[in-house]
Order: structure tokens, then C-alpha cells, then sequence
């Protein structure tokens, strides 16, 4: 029995380890603010870890020349951010045929909503005089700032945006690091 | 060495390989494994032919992180007895494209609108290993050799306002053909 754990032991240390190492978001590619890419997700040449965390949380990506996806986790003041809190996100278009900023819970699906408010697109979005998008994402419609695109996010648990560029200017794909990060700011304060 | 540290080392050791070992296949079967998942949750009528999901909202739930502002269609590959052949037209007024996965998750193939230009795709999409009858590729059709006998295929297309786009963007996904040559 003893020598049975024992071995028991080892292989929940093998399986812990791995999902700890796939969970961790630490590793995860390049680095703009807040938002995070892999540069190899959805590429035959993606690492042995790559791939199994682009599996967990990206199924079914493409490769970085054609759709690259920035995650974020936290705002731009490195809060995690939450589901009940407010955040103003704003933003200049990403240089690409095409992007969107999509809102998802921590199970990584989109947020239950009557309105079905889910995402801000390149389609969608209002640019303001300097040509920058904004949009508030929180658990209720903000009283302010006004006129600004909602996205609901209701519940308790955490959450993330996920900003898709779909082809993307080559700079931008050999770099992700030099996207312009939107800016995520924590709106009012959050209980 | 002392003989505590030897005896620990000889035991410790294949305990540790263990360990390792059970990581490292964990994290290799993992995508294989999301990517079976995802073709045993299809229905056989699913899988036998092209997989037309309704427009993505919330109570899609087969896939992570999918993106409300794309139609879907998708169709399972399966290359081991003969080849298949990928028929779809791209002409979208947005962007769209077909995209092809490997059983580990890998995407091999993609081919979108623009790079598509003004005419239908036609692939032939071959697996892996050669077959004991040489394909006769249609005249025109580009050949696509696929790492991996199983896999998937998934066609996006871009949709700003599905109210008012629904008949061209409906008619677009149902362009897509996955038979076997």
C-alpha cells in the first residue's frame, strides 16, 4: 500500500506540475501593457507547452501572420481584473485588416447577456476625434462616461478581454511587442 | 557519498523520472486529447458532413474563447482510407477564410479571402502516409498533404450586423463542400 502512494505520489506531481506550468499565464509570449500574445499559437513550429496551453485556452487559433490574439488578464495597473468590477478600456485600431476586443468569464466563454453585447469591433467602434475606440465593460450599464458601447459582465468570477487582429501589418507580427496597448482602467471603485 | 545519500539518491531518482515522465506526456497528450474531445461532442450527422453552429453567442460552449463576431462552419477530416476535397468560395464582402487543423492542434492550412482571390477554393487535402492508389487530382485543385489523418476544418466569416448581413453571410458558409475524393 505505502509503496503504492508512493508511486501514486509521483505521478500526481507529474500531472500537478503540468497544469500549474500550463496555467501559469506568465509565460505567455510577448508582452504589450497588460496584454499578452503568443507568438506561436496555432503554429506547427509551437513548443510542446505552447501548444497545450494554446489547446486549454485558444483552441482552434491561427497562426500569428494571420490572426494574432493579445490576452489580458489584469488592467493597466496590474489589478487582476474582475467580472462585478467597471473598466474603461480605450484605444487606437491595431494596424490589421480587421480587430476586435471580446470580453470572456474565467471559464473562457462570453458572458451570459440578454442584450447580447459581447465584443467592440473595428466594425462596431466609434473613433473619437484623435481616432481612438472606448468602450466599459462592468456588471451594470455605467452612468458614465456617456454614450460609450457596454459590455455586460455579470458574476463574481474573474475575467478576460481578448483583443484579435486579424491580419495584421507584418511589423506587428514580427513584433508583437510594439502593438499599442489599450489602456484598461479600473472605473469607480470595486467592492 | 554516504550511504543515506546513496540510498535516497536510488530511491529518489526513478521517482523523479517518473514524475517527469508523467509531466511530459501530460502536457503532449493534452491537445490531442481537447482536439478528440472536441470530435467525439460532434453528432455522427456532424460529423459525416458540414457543421453549420448558429451565430456565436453565449450559449456556445464546445469551444474556447469563440468570437461573437464570427459565422463558423466546420467539417472533421478524416484522411486514412482516401484524400478529401475542400470546395468553398471566399467571395465574401468581408473577411473570412478556411482554416485546417491537425489531430495535435496544430493549424497546417489556412487560405483567407484576399489570399483566395476572385475565384472558388478547390483543395485536395491528402493524409500522411501514401495510399495504395495514387489520388487523381481534379484538374485546377491545389493539393494540401495534412500532417495527421484526423483533424478539423473551420471556416470563419467575418460578421459586423448578422441581421442585416444574414442571407450573404449564410450563403457564403454554405458554399463549403468536405467530401472524400
Amino acid at each position: 500500500m505505502g509503496r503504492l502512494l508512493w508511486w501514486l505520489a509521483a505521478v500526481a506531481l507529474g500531472l500537478g506540475s503540468a497544469w500549474a506550468v500550463l496555467r501559469s499565464v506568465s509565460h505567455y509570449g510577448a508582452a504589450a501593457g497588460p496584454w499578452r500574445a503568443s507568438t506561436l499559437a496555432g503554429s506547427p513550429d509551437a513548443d510542446l507547452y505552447t501548444r497545450a496551453r494554446v489547446a486549454l485556452g485558444g483552441l482552434l487559433a491561427l497562426h500569428r501572420e494571420e490572426t494574432m490574439y493579445f490576452v489580458a488578464t489584469t488592467d493597466t495597473a496590474g489589478r487582476p481584473l474582475r467580472a462585478r468590477c467597471s473598466y474603461h478600456v480605450t484605444g487606437v485600431p491595431p494596424k490589421a485588416r480587421w480587430w476586435s476586443v471580446t470580453a470572456y468569464a474565467d471559464d473562457l466563454f462570453l458572458f451570459p447577456n440578454e442584450q447580447r453585447r459581447y465584443s467592440v469591433n473595428g466594425k462596431t467602434a466609434a473613433l473619437d476625434a484623435q481616432g481612438r475606440f472606448a468602450f466599459v465593460s462592468g456588471p451594470v450599464a455605467p452612468a458614465a462616461p456617456a454614450a460609450l458601447p457596454w459590455i455586460p459582465t455579470p458574476g463574481e468570477g474573474g475575467l478576460y478581454f481578448t483583443l484579435r487582429v486579424y491580419n495584421p501589418e507584418a511589423a506587428l507580427s514580427a513584433a508583437p511587442g510594439t502593438l499599442t496597448a489599450p489602456v484598461i482602467e479600473l472605473l469607480g471603485g470595486c467592492p | 557519498m554516504s550511504r543515506l545519500s546513496r540510498h535516497l539518491l536510488r530511491r529518489l531518482l526513478p521517482w523523479l523520472l517518473v514524475a517527469a515522465t508523467v509531466h511530459l506526456l501530460a502536457v503532449w497528450a493534452l491537445p490531442r486529447v481537447i482536439m478528440w474531445r472536441l470530435s467525439a461532442m460532434a453528432t455522427p450527422q456532424e460529423r459525416a458532413s458540414v457543421f453549420l453552429p448558429p451565430m456565436t453567442d453565449h450559449t456556445q460552449r464546445r469551444v474556447v474563447m469563440p468570437s461573437p463576431d464570427l459565422l463558423y462552419a466546420t467539417c472533421a477530416l478524416d484522411l486514412a482510407e482516401r484524400p478529401m476535397r475542400i470546395r468553398v468560395d471566399l467571395r465574401t464582402p468581408g473577411y473570412s477564410s478556411v482554416a485546417l487543423y491537425a489531430a495535435n492542434s496544430d493549424n497546417y492550412f489556412v487560405l483567407n479571402d484576399r489570399q483566395a482571390g476572385d475565384a472558388p477554393v478547390d483543395l485536395v487535402l491528402i493524409g500522411p502516409k501514401a495510399y495504395a492508389q495514387a489520388p487523381a487530382i481534379p484538374p485546377g485543385a491545389r493539393t494540401v498533404t495534412a500532417p495527421s489523418n484526423k483533424g478539423l476544418l473551420l471556416m470563419r466569416v467575418l460578421v459586423a450586423d448578422y441581421g442585416a448581413q444574414k442571407d450573404v453571410v449564410e450563403a457564403a458558409r454554405r458554399t463549403l463542400r468536405c467530401e472524400p475524393l
